[in-house]
């Protein structure tokens, strides 16, 4: 049974058709990478799904599930007198005895506990979008939305962010969809990848479905697209 | 000490302390212009109150609830520009207000004088003040979290435009009470100076809330008591000292 079924979706924000012709079913465990060049309709589509914005067509969810949200950026003044533990607390209080303590989520992200007592403005960028995952994750979603992790912000030698989706990923079978610029995370970490362009473009596996053709198609003309591995060093 | 003088202390002291609490979640959306905004429009049902001999506070209350509901719509039901109708339909209100306003009652209604509270009045703003209070305790989470993101809210499964109208509500009642102390023109201090003072010593949100209303009673208290032996208007004297006291609390911004 799929989680996630998206039939003939169709956004229309100020009148303007931003995006349609969307279709693809996931199941439990996948992983989708969403790309396409700026403004092509890949926020929105997760807003979409979030519910929210008003859509036409379809977008079923399987029954139970729960839907955890990364946002690209948020714009949390940096001044704010709100300590990590308190962040925390504001989504988890709906009394869901199977969410993770506040300690338990940043334990997740592997930050330590000390961090419970720091504000939200005394973390690093790295360490707020851990935060933010922690965030994601505190009431045990089944679906995490995740809206263009960067990966550059991480200190060598850590984990990077999408080894640490990858980790929760494996442990907890979550289902992700994530948007990505980077080609080399779709085809390590996805088995699934849409292309969208106010229109979807591909879906498929990645292998099959990213052709030189297809990115040309999908990026316009003129650029070279090669697809690189980091080895491990 | 008279009981006259206790009963202004209770209401003052509740009044400030809900505005300041109250504060504390309008800063964190820089929403602290919106009591001053406000409380303009009161004014018009101040001065109705006053001519036809039915409690001020009523009509405050009516134009405001009135007043919050508009902007509220205007954001999010219509594509106008919010800051340019709120303004035009601000000082449209306050130019209303002062030629209803009879010319002895003038001075009151832009400054407040809480020196002469009546019973009832005494009663309607503890209660109120009170409510306020309890209400912001059980949805400040649910606020802090659709002020501070409204992606994230929406993400946790709230609905930030719900909430908003909630929230503007009741800072409409607290408008509607706090101009009994501090006057339309005065009233964005009870909302903006204790919490400001707040925000540039606190840690954490739970010290943020408390000390925003706790500063608010602190202000309340000394600005009654030295209008009280020295005759001065309560209103500015409150405004006077919390700004002090926020300028005190720039030497100690953590």
């Amino acid at each position: 049974m799929p989680i996630l079924e998206v039939k003939n979706l169709k956004v229309r924000l100020a009148d303007q058709i931003v995006l349609e012709n969307t279709d693809f079913v996931l199941g439990k465990g996948d992983t989708l990478a969403v790309i396409g060049p700026n403004g092509s309709g890949k926020t929105t589509l997760l807003r979409a799904i979030l519910g929210a914005l008003s859509y036409e067509g379809e977008i079923i969810l399987a029954p139970e599930t729960r839907i955890g949200y990364v946002p690209q950026k948020i714009d949390l003044e940096r001044d704010l007198p709100i300590t990590v533990q308190e962040f925390l607390l504001l989504k988890s209080m709906q009394g869901e005895s199977s969410a993770y303590s506040p300690r338990q989520a940043l334990e997740l992200v592997n930050l330590s506990a000390d961090f419970l007592k720091k504000r939200i403005g005394e973390l690093s960028a790295g360490e707020f979008q851990r935060a933010l995952i922690a965030w994601a994750v505190i009431d045990r979603p089944n679906l995490l939305l995740f809206d263009e992790p960067t990966a550059s912000v991480d200190v060598a030698g850590q984990e990077t962010v999408y080894e640490l989706l990858h980790r929760l990923h494996d442990k907890y079978d979550l289902t992700l969809i994530l948007i990505s610029h980077d080609l080399t995370v779709v085809y390590r970490y996805a088995n699934k990848v849409l292309c969208l362009n106010r229109a979807q473009v591909c879906f498929g596996a990645p292998s099959e479905v990213l052709t030189p053709q297809e990115l040309e198609k999908l990026y316009g003309g003129g650029h070279k697209f090669y697809h690189h591995t980091h080895e491990k060093t | 000490m008279d009981a006259n003088l206790l009963k202004i202390f209770i209401a003052a002291g509740l009044i400030a302390a809900s505005g300041g609490m109250l504060g504390s979640l309008a800063l964190l959306r820089r929403m602290a212009l919106v009591g001053d905004a406000l409380s303009h429009v009161a004014l018009p049902g101040v001065a109705l109150g006053i001519l036809f001999h039915f409690n001020p506070f009523l009509g405050a209350l009516i134009f405001l609830v009135f007043g919050t509901f508009v902007i509220w719509a205007v954001e999010h039901k219509t594509k106008l520009p919010v800051d340019t109708l709120v303004g035009v339909m601000f000082t449209l209100a306050l130019a209303v207000g002062a030629l209803l306003t009879p010319k002895e009652d003038i001075l009151d209604a832009l400054f407040g004088d809480i020196s002469n509270i009546s019973s009832l009045d005494f009663w309607l703003a503890s209660i109120t003040s009170i409510v306020i209070i309890i209400l912001l305790l059980m949805f400040y989470k649910k606020f802090t979290l659709s002020l501070i993101s409204p992606d994230l809210a929406l993400a946790a499964g709230q609905k930030p435009h719900m909430l908003e109208l909630l929230f503007l509500m009741i800072f409409a009642f607290a408008v509607a009470v706090g101009i009994k102390f501090t006057g339309a023109l005065l009233m964005g201090s009870l909302i903006i100076i204790p919490a400001a003072t707040s925000r540039n010593i606190s840690k954490s949100m739970n010290q943020y809330l408390t000390l925003s209303a706790l500063l608010g009673v602190l202000g309340a208290v000394l600005g009654v008591l030295v209008s009280y032996f020295y005759g001065f208007s309560p209103g500015p004297t409150f405004v006077l000292f919390s700004g002090a006291i926020f300028f005190i609390s720039i030497f100690f911004r953590r």
